[in-house]
């Protein structure tokens, strides 16, 4: 009877553990919902209850029907989806000549590549800084997209490269045979059987635009132009105690949509990230 | 798929010719990622090499070349302090998000075994904190961490009678509440990463252990820990760089303070750019901050187990 009994001990504290877990990582959200519901008396009041007594959703209301939080939000969705979409088009190409073309060096260019992630974007923020205002790019999509294209390409390579090394290489070859040349065999073959990786590097492309701060930070100076991660936090630092309702409302707006693409492609994207990390 | 099929079929006959062919040059596929690495990275990464030999500012065009940017910034008395805040700040954070990924990890596949209720949610929730951006992040926590009475922690304490903490205001403090905020959003990546490891350990080394009649901590000793050696450094390694390159969460957090109890090397280089505009000072920074992560991730490489293919 002796290993059912240390089966119930264990049981007993894996569910201990879970359940700490879970409080750790879920009490800041549901801390953030509950100062999102209340309304500004019982905030004022300083009550500390989880639940809010008279739960509103009047400062989700505010926050989404502001034209600088509509704005906001919008500006990060055209950022984000054009620098994954860019980063598509720039890594595909790379991915399928690393895992298809014979070349030298080929490792060590594929390290080089790595090395980049390590590089802090603070690092070329610098002088890129001085470029982008030379060439006019500040206050402008189009040059943060770009920035954020270079800064996410590396990774998308590399998740990309997995997924391309995973189709048979007898498919291409017997393309080729059939008289295709590269083109039409990254074409008609390639992009169909690696939709589900471009699927899941295109979500975490997403996901890391949205929650670009630094490059939009130092390029973008106009409103109008802001995403999200910007606008929150210029708008955190004009707030006060007793407008927190409001600020925690605009932060579960700007948490949201990450949220959401992430949990409903959970398995794609970390199938995608656990291969990377683990081979890189 | 039908043409390919069958021209698989008949792969052998013509594929000499095929291999034997001269293979075309894969610079064409390369070509818009160098460029793009290369106006964007690169010629920015070489320019800050060339900062740092002169006294450019953030206003200015005037440059002079000069060795003295790189000597007064070096010898700043405050970047001592600054190393010690960085070093703290990363080291504690590595080492707490390694441990309890790697523990969180070991619990759900032993819950998953166990068939246990609540592993995925478990999961999904640490992950989700992954996904918040950093900025929302620093945000989220300086309201849980808010010393008014509806601070989301002092609240949860003052459930259970442990009187409030100053988790923001005590210089001491305040790193930890960094480090803690920073576990909660960092700690998902190593779970992954320890999770996928750990689930392809081959079964047959327990089976094994358990004939022998090992105990669950010796095959966690003994088994686990060895085989997940790899996994740990390599994780180590990026950990420890997107914890040095932390800004945003910082930033919106503590914003460095009080005082400069927080203000990391990352932080401390944005302020030297951006708020005394003092570009080649920056660059002598950025600079350092790349010179440790190399440092770092050269240590750590070295501790890899050799001529592994990866």
């Amino acid at each position: 009877m002796r290993p059912l009994r240390q089966d119930r001990i264990g049981d007993a504290l894996s569910y201990l553990f879970l359940a700490i877990t879970f409080l750790f990582f879920a009490w800041p959200l549901l801390w953030l919902l509950s100062l999102a519901l209340r309304t500004r008396k019982e905030i004022f009041l300083g009550v500390s209850r989880l639940i809010p007594k008279a739960p509103t959703l009047e400062n989700f209301g505010a926050i989404l029907s502001s034209d600088k939080f509509a704005g906001y939000l919008w500006n990060a969705l055209i950022l984000s989806s054009c620098s994954a979409i860019g980063c598509l088009i720039v890594a595909l190409p790379a991915a399928y000549a690393f895992s298809r073309f014979p070349f030298r060096g080929k490792g060590t260019w594929m390290m080089v590549l790595l090395a980049f992630q390590m590089i802090s974007p603070l690092v070329i923020m610098v002088p890129l800084y001085r470029y982008m205002a030379a060439l006019h790019l500040t206050d402008s999509h189009f040059g943060a997209t770009m920035v954020y294209i270079a800064l996410a390409v590396p990774m998308v390579t590399w998740i990309l490269k997995g997924s391309i090394d995973g189709i048979p290489k007898s498919l291409d070859e017997a393309a080729v045979i059939d008289g295709c040349g590269h083109f039409s065999v990254f074409w008609r073959i390639i992009l169909p059987l690696s939709a589900p990786g471009i699927a899941s590097a295109f979500i975490i492309s997403v996901i890391a635009g949205w929650s670009q701060f630094l490059v939009p930070f130092l390029l973008i100076s106009k409103e109008s132009l802001m995403p999200i991660g910007v606008g929150i936090f210029q708008y955190a630092g004009t707030q006060n105690d007793s407008s927190l309702q409001l600020l925690a409302a605009a932060c579960l707006v700007s948490v949201v949509p990450a949220i959401v693409a992430f949990l409903a492609l959970q398995r794609l994207i970390l199938g995608a990230m656990t291969e990377g990390a683990v081979k890189g | 798929m039908m043409d390919a099929s069958i021209a698989a079929n008949g792969r052998q006959r013509i594929g000499r010719k095929a291999d034997g062919r001269h293979s075309p040059s894969p610079l064409p596929w390369l070509m818009p990622l160098i460029l793009v690495l290369g106006v964007f990275y690169l010629y920015p990464l070489l320019d800050v090499f060339r900062f740092a030999f002169t006294n450019v500012s953030l206003l200015g065009t005037d440059e002079v070349y000069t060795l003295q940017t790189i000597v007064t910034t070096l010898s700043k008395p405050e970047l001592l302090q600054i190393l010690w805040v960085t070093l703290v700040f990363t080291a504690s954070s590595v080492v707490a998000q390694q441990f309890f990924g790697l523990f969180i990890a070991l619990i759900v596949l032993h819950s998953e075994k166990r068939r246990l209720f609540g592993s995925t949610i478990v999961r999904t929730t640490a992950l989700v904190a992954w996904v918040v951006p950093g900025i929302a992040g620093g945000i989220i926590w300086k309201m849980l961490f808010n010393e008014a009475p509806f601070g989301g922690l002092n609240s949860l304490l003052r459930l259970i009678g442990v009187p409030a903490v100053q988790w923001l205001s005590d210089p001491h403090m305040v790193m930890w509440s960094v480090v803690i905020s920073n576990v909660w959003r960092g700690t998902a990546f190593s779970m992954v990463v320890m999770y996928a490891a750990s689930k392809a350990i081959d079964p047959v080394l327990y089976e094994a252990a358990e004939v022998d009649g090992a105990n669950p901590w010796q095959r966690l000793i003994y088994i686990t820990l060895p085989q997940l050696r790899t996994a740990i450094l390599v994780n180590m390694i990026l950990i420890t760089i997107q914890t040095l390159n932390t800004f945003d969460a910082i930033i919106s957090l503590t914003g460095g303070g009080p005082g400069r109890a927080t203000e990391v090397l990352s932080l401390y280089t944005f302020n030297v750019v951006f708020r005394n505009y003092d570009l080649a000072a920056g660059a002598v920074l950025s600079i350092l901050m790349l010179t440790i992560s190399l440092g770092l991730a050269l240590v750590y490489a070295r501790f890899l187990p050799r001529g592994e293919p990866s």
